[in-house]
């Protein structure tokens, strides 16, 4: 009898302390900030702050949490996905063929021995810089000594098809190759590694963001962000607000997405979901 | 007395300021007169890398100014020095150099002289119409554009309409002037593949980068 009682108290506290099993979580639609004429291009936070590049207005805005513009940096030509380090905005002037650096209000211009046409993109890590390169179908990369050029026009991997945005990371660097429609990933001697989403039927990947776990892509024409892993299996589509987007940011918790056309900045927040709930998960438009 | 003395200053001060203020309006149309007005519709403008790449493209045209693009709704203006006597014909060039089909354009010339081009003139034959619909491969709004000039350039054609979404053209045409077949043709020719006729690998590579559509399979 001792020992009947002495089992059903092992299986009652092995029952007690199994622990709750893990929902799977997706990014889920928290809150939209409406910007006032802004067509938002890049986003970028530095010092706390989150500035806009706002490409048909040749300017960037600094907003606060509601989406109110606090500064303006006009006089541009035509920025686009922009990067900060430290108190320096680096912006991709798109009209200029440079890229402008912008520390406490004072206006520069980053020294290149190579001529660009139309950059797009700008990442800045560590010591390392990277430039999409539009009209030139290349990944301009600085490891912190030399520049190194890779990538030309073409469809094969490790060639592009007007690259517009780039990100670096510890070891590798990320490419949105927007008109092949996928994304490219290099080591940090342009070596080509990977591509991943173009299965996804995307139109025109415009924008990415790469996070320690997850890699975000928009696709402008189609009108949603793709989630993948960092080994390409897609892991959501993000649609609902979305209306051609054009880049992603994570702030903490959160990932805001900029939407060009109607210049909303749409938060999503990782939440658990029922994964029963398809339209939960892929979050459809409503 | 006093009182009068500060009228009078007070008036002097109005009349110099209207002075200024006309002098600054006179500088500003003799500034502007020396100079042609452009207007194009480029249907399909929908993406700032494209809108600012047409932009950039026209940049090639030393003395251009006030360039300005609405990718709404894909009207794009600028000012040029009327000595340079810039033709209609380059403009529109300029554009299609840029991978962009013009819709639209309207010369202000600095004389006063106004020049306007449609790119397609609707048939005025009517007689026997006949409305279809088709598949039509493509993408985006400058496929829209491109595919509506090639339908439209096609006499007796008089309505056409295509949906990015499902691929559909809606067609309309005078049957005793053309045939479907014919305006599938035409479209083919301008790089789109149709459900009847395929364009030729070159037309199709030398679409814009957006335009890349997927091939329908034959």
């Amino acid at each position: 009898m001792k020992y009947i009682y002495s089992m059903l108290g092992t299986v009652l506290l092995l029952a007690s302390c199994q622990e709750k099993e893990a929902l799977p979580t997706a990014w889920t639609f928290s809150r939209t900030i409406q910007l006032d004429g802004v067509n938002p291009i890049g986003i970028v936070e530095m010092d706390g702050k989150l500035w806009l590049s706002d490409g048909d207005q040749n300017r960037l805005v600094q907003i606060d949490k509601e989406g109110r513009i606090e500064q303006t940096i006009d006089s541009l030509d035509r920025p686009m996905h922009l990067d900060a380090q430290g108190a320096t905005l680096f912006v991709p002037q798109y009209g200029m063929d440079n890229i402008a650096t912008i520390t406490d209000g004072s206006l520069g211009v980053l020294s290149l021995k190579d001529s660009l046409d139309a950059p797009a993109g700008f990442s800045v890590f560590k010591n390392e810089k990277a430039i999409a390169d539009f009209y030139n179908n290349r990944i301009l990369y600085h490891n912190g000594t030399d520049w190194i050029s890779f990538g030309k026009e073409g469809r094969a991997g490790g060639e592009f098809y007007y690259p517009t945005d780039v990100q670096i990371t510890d070891s590798l660097i990320w490419v949105a190759d927007a008109y092949n429609n996928r994304i490219q990933v290099f080591d940090k001697n342009g070596s080509f590694v990977k591509m991943m989403g173009q299965d996804q039927k995307m139109n025109a990947a415009t924008g990415i963001f790469v996070s320690e776990t997850e890699v975000f892509v928009s696709d402008f024409e189609n009108d949603r962000v793709l989630v993948f892993d960092m080994d390409g299996i897609l892991k959501q589509e993000i649609s609902k607000n979305i209306e051609k987007a054009t880049d992603m940011l994570l702030v903490d918790t959160e990932l805001y997405v900029i939407n060009y056309r109607n210049g909303q900045l749409n938060i999503f927040e990782l939440a658990e979901v029922d994964p029963q709930a398809n339209e939960q998960v892929a979050n459809k438009k409503e | 007395m006093r009182f009068n003395r500060n009228k009078i200053n007070m008036m002097k001060k109005t009349i110099i300021t209207t002075l200024v203020i006309g002098m600054m309006t006179v500088f500003a149309a003799n500034a502007q007169k020396g100079m042609d007005k452009f207007m194009v519709q480029v249907d399909g403008l929908g993406c700032p890398f494209c809108a600012y790449g047409l932009e950039k493209k026209f940049k090639e045209f030393k003395g251009i100014k006030d360039v300005k693009i609405d990718i709404e709704t894909g009207d794009f203006s600028f000012a040029y020095p009327a000595e340079k006597e810039l033709t209609m014909a380059a403009v529109e060039q300029q554009v299609e150099k840029a991978g962009y089909t013009p819709i639209t354009s309207k010369i202000e010339r600095a004389n006063g002289k106004i020049e306007e081009s449609a790119a397609a003139a609707l048939s005025e034959n009517n007689t026997g119409t006949v409305t279809k619909n088709l598949m039509v491969a493509g993408n985006c709004g400058m496929c829209e554009a491109r595919i509506s000039k090639a339908a439209k350039s096609v006499a007796g054609v008089s309505e056409i309409s295509w949906d990015k979404g499902n691929k559909m053209m809606k067609v309309s045409f005078d049957a005793g002037t053309t045939s479907l077949s014919e305006i599938e043709m035409a479209i083919a020719k301008a790089g789109h593949d149709t459900k009847n006729h395929t364009a030729e690998i070159g037309t199709y590579d030398g679409l814009p980068a957006c335009c890349h559509y997927e091939r329908i399979a034959k």
